[in-house]
């Protein structure tokens, strides 16, 4: 009976995530971006588009802006009046679902298809969503991406030669639903089968996101945010970084050239998983 | 005995009105004024209730009921709801959170009441009703009408009171 | 200047309002298959939606609301009217209410049923709908309660059978009275079922008052909490334009506005085509034209105080919005909106408009206007100019389908309202007789006073 279901666990029901609480335990995959060392090859995004069968809608279907790109590479153009604006480009980021920690889209979805998992991801279940599209319009990065049409059947998205390089791990989504960057969890979920079987956790380096694995500067490291020993944990720590933090304190001393991570409108208090760091420039050093 | 009825049809309430009041002083052997008098009219007169005694409604006792169980069930559904929902965590909220689960207990809370307060409606009033042995569609225009029960023996002297009232019309139901 | 005469005779009323079920004008004739047509137009384009997907809809990654949204606030608010005039105005016993709250109700539910449309034809999987309602199964899944769309769900359904239970109620004796009256056949079969045997007994009409009563102080709170609700579909999530605080009244308000000038254009044409002129009088519509003036400045005084409290809040995201609104792409439609909203209803200042039908007609309609655009300027330019500039979208423009659903929503409203009148009696004979009854009263009672004096 769930009331009293309810009443047993009150303590459980009523606890809040991600503030004054444990971190997630024994996972809590995030990411480090570092933009400097990033060169706009967009070979992560393409990476992303293979491993997780994400359609191609063509160019009539990109220009009325519904292109369905997880991993999406952004370029701002310089406006100080230079000649050639694209040599002053600031920004690159390699912008996808954020896994916040206090999604926004979680809820407000009606039918709870999105949801935080225990180690620490945004989930979107494709069978569950009945495409009401309140989890994009509340989503501040706009990462989220809407079938707006039927592409498995739709010509040209996957051509008949293309359909056996489709992943078999990562299900091809139907009309109207809404789908986004999962960390590669179908990778998360066969490593940490293979670690369960081994009695340990997943090893530091022993899985890797697709965009990660595709960057040819290792501008990506991803992980798990509570190994001690991972790449990412010792990135986050070194630039000052706290995960369950709306406003990072940190050391004024330090140059500012060092400490150069951040995360995207964290004011907003929706706890990003990803850490961004920031491109070195001119006017910084 | 089995009872008889009759209908009387008035043009306006007064003349209505000093029937009922002459009907309830009298006494009148096998004819009862509590039970016996249906009073009819095309519109709805508060005052009906004065001269036809107290009698009480019970609606609003449904309409509390409803609305409590409404909003009772409306809170333990959800939260119990959300309890089973495989403890699912969303964006920075408990699972259980009280400003949402308030928002439908009020709408269950309503709800309940609408429903509960209609259902009690037709059972007070004993809707939907077979219609009545005797009625007027003039009733429907502008009439009033009284409907008695009455034994045998209590017909002639309840239609010597309609008449002297200048009943507009009496009818009567065939004996058995 | 007409009002409804104290000595008309009850017959005569029974025999009007029964017309009104046979014979209307032929315009009733004209406007009912121009109805049936735009409806069949948005049917169509639904369908074609439905087959080929939501991108034709010319939705895309910001702008994924578009005008479905715009247009279910619209109709929602277009709801609110028939409950303040018919609830508010009955507990206030205000008895100018009674020869037009009937078909104000019937607005109330049949605009709440054309919203539920566009939520349906919104979602992405039309198929899948019923993962939205809490139902019990054995997988233990139930929706999110905490999702403000699941608490728009449960408030539309609360309200839409309430307000159907309502206007069902207090047809009740009016359905007894077509029952008597009309001649034999389906019809009569169909009054007869749901007159539920009512007779005017005593006891009938004393449960009656009661309940009626109790409905009405229902309705009230519900209604304002449905549209609060409406509006924290907006307030409660985190984009700039939408989280608001001052948005539950401002919504209320708007809605009470549109829904206003939505009862002065039906008021007008049931008017006409149903030969209501002896009911549904100039007096009556003057007190109604002072109302909607009255909310339109509320709602004025709302907007301003929207503007203001972003314009100082130093919350440069929201103030872009705004700039955005007034000065970008949308600037013809948002200050349309102000037009419409804000300067037209100055009309109904004037005494001489206050009773003139055609003014009122094309002003109502314009005002209308003003209100759907208002909704459209809430969705669309937070979608446009969100948080993140690199999806900023200002150029986005609804597709044929979404206008076409759009057009096809007033004839599915048209229709259901124009069919209502015709099979049931969309003024309350039975009230307007309580009303020449209580008039008649007070003026014996007034004369018998002045004798008295003498």
């Amino acid at each position: 009976m769930s009331v009293s279901n309810l009443l047993e666990n009150w303590a459980q029901v009523r606890h809040e995530h991600p503030i004054n609480d444990k971190p997630h335990d024994p996972y809590k995959w995030a990411m480090a971006i570092d933009l400097d060392a990033c060169t706009g090859c967009n070979a992560c995004s393409v990476a992303c588009y293979a491993e997780n069968n994400l359609p191609v809608v063509g160019r009539e279907k990109f220009q009325h802006g519904q292109q369905m790109h997880w991993m999406r590479v952004e370029r701002y153009w310089d406006e100080d009046g230079r000649e050639f604006p694209d040599q002053g480009f600031q920004f690159l980021p390699m912008m996808m679902c954020q896994q916040c920690e206090a999604a926004p889209c979680e809820t407000v979805c009606p039918v709870a298809a999105t949801n935080h998992t225990a180690d620490g991801l945004n989930s979107q279940i494709y069978n569950r969503c009945i495409g009401s599209r309140y989890c994009s319009a509340n989503c501040p990065f706009k990462v989220r991406y809407f079938n707006w049409y039927d592409y498995p059947t739709t010509d040209n998205v996957w051509p008949a030669e293309m359909t056996q390089q489709l992943n078999p791990d990562v299900s091809v989504r139907g009309k109207g639903v809404m789908e986004k960057c999962t960390f590669c969890v179908q990778r998360l979920s066969a490593a940490k089968v293979v670690a369960k079987g081994e009695g340990r956790i997943v090893r530091e380096g022993e899985v890797q996101t697709a965009c990660q694995q595709a960057c040819p500067t290792g501008a990506i490291s991803f992980g798990n945010l509570v190994n001690p020993e991972s790449r990412v944990h010792k990135q986050w720590e070194a630039q000052q970084v706290v995960l369950d933090k709306d406003k990072q304190e940190k050391d004024e001393k330090e140059e500012r050239a060092v400490l150069r991570g951040y995360r995207i409108l964290e004011e907003l208090r929706a706890y990003p998983s990803v850490m961004y760091l920031e491109r070195v420039r001119e006017s910084a050093v | 005995m089995s009872k008889r009825h009759l209908l009387a049809l008035y043009s306006n309430f007064d003349e209505a009105e000093a029937v009922v009041k002459e009907l309830r002083t009298a006494t009148i052997n096998g004819f009862d004024v509590k039970d016996d008098m249906v009073i009819k009219s095309p519109i709805e007169h508060p005052e009906v209730e004065e001269f036809l005694g107290d009698k009480p409604v019970y609606v609003q006792w449904f309409t509390l009921i409803g609305a409590l169980l409404g909003g009772l069930f409306g809170f333990f559904l959800i939260s119990g709801a959300q309890a089973n929902f495989y403890m699912q965590l969303k964006g920075g909220k408990p699972i259980v959170p009280f400003p949402p689960n308030f928002v439908l207990t009020y709408e269950m809370f309503i709800l309940g009441g609408v429903f509960i307060t209609i259902l009690g409606f037709l059972i007070c009033a004993g809707l939907p009703a077979k219609r009545s042995a005797l009625y007027s569609s003039k009733v429907s225009v502008d009439n009033i009408a009284i409907l008695v029960k009455a034994e045998e023996g209590a017909i002639s002297v309840l239609k010597a009171i309609f008449t002297k009232h200048k009943a507009l019309e009496i009818q009567e139901e065939a004996g058995k | 200047m007409k009002d409804i005469r104290e000595d008309i005779a009850w017959a005569k009323i029974n025999q009007d309002v029964l017309k009104s079920l046979e014979a209307p004008r032929k315009l009733y004739w004209v406007i009912l298959f121009f109805a049936l047509l735009a409806f069949g137009f948005g049917l169509g384009c639904e369908v074609y939606q439905y087959q080929t997907g939501m991108g034709v809809a010319n939705l895309n990654n910001p702008q994924v609301w578009g005008l479905y949204i715009a247009t279910f606030i619209f109709w929602i608010g277009m709801s609110h009217s028939g409950t303040l005039l018919s609830a508010i105005l009955h507990l206030m016993h205000a008895d100018w209410r009674k020869p037009i709250y009937r078909f104000a109700e019937a607005m109330t539910t049949f605009s709440l049923m054309t919203a539920g449309l566009f939520v349906m034809v919104h979602i992405g999987r039309l198929w899948m709908f019923y993962y939205a309602l809490p139902y019990p199964n054995d997988r233990g899944i139930w929706p999110n309660f905490q999702s403000p769309l699941l608490w728009d769900a449960m408030a539309i359904f609360t309200y839409l059978s309430s307000s159907v239970l309502f206007l069902f109620v207090g047809m009740i004796p009016d359905l007894a009275i077509v029952r008597d009256n009309m001649h034999a056949g389906w019809r009569k079969k169909l009054y007869t079922l749901l007159a539920l045997g009512w007779e005017g007994t005593d006891r009938q009409w004393r449960n009656f008052r009661v309940t009626y009563l109790t409905i009405a102080c229902f309705l009230i709170p519900l209604a304002v909490s449905v549209h609060s609700i409406v509006a924290s579909d907006f307030a409660m999530s985190q984009q700039p334009g939408w989280h608001v605080t001052s948005f539950p009244p401002y919504f209320v308000a708007g809605a009470l506005y549109s829904g206003c000038a939505a009862i002065i254009t039906l008021f007008i044409m049931l008017r006409y085509v149903f030969k209501f002129e002896e009911y549904m009088t100039l007096p009556i519509l003057k007190k109604i034209v002072r109302l909607t003036f009255a909310i339109a400045m509320i709602w004025t005084y709302l907007n301003a105080v929207e503007f203001a409290s972003v314009w100082y809040s130093h919350d440069a995201v929201s103030k872009d919005v705004l700039i955005q609104k007034m000065t970008g792409n949308y600037a013809p439609f948002w200050w349309g909106m102000i037009f419409c909203g804000s300067v037209v209803p100055l009309v109904f200042a004037f005494k001489r408009f206050q009773t003139n039908i055609p003014v009122l007609f094309a002003t109502s309609l314009l005002l209308n206007l003003g209100m759907w655009l208002e909704r459209w300027m809430i969705v669309a330019p937070t979608f446009s100019h969100g948080y993140y500039p690199w999806t900023w979208d200002h150029d986005q423009w609804p597709s044929m389908v979404q206008w076409g659903m759009v057009f096809g929503s007033f004839g599915w409203f048209t229709l259901l309202f124009l069919i209502f009148c015709k099979v049931f009696p969309s003024v309350s004979m039975y009230e307007v007789k309580e009303m020449v009854y209580h008039r008649t009263l007070h003026l014996k009672k007034s004369e018998a006073a002045e004798e008295g004096a003498h």
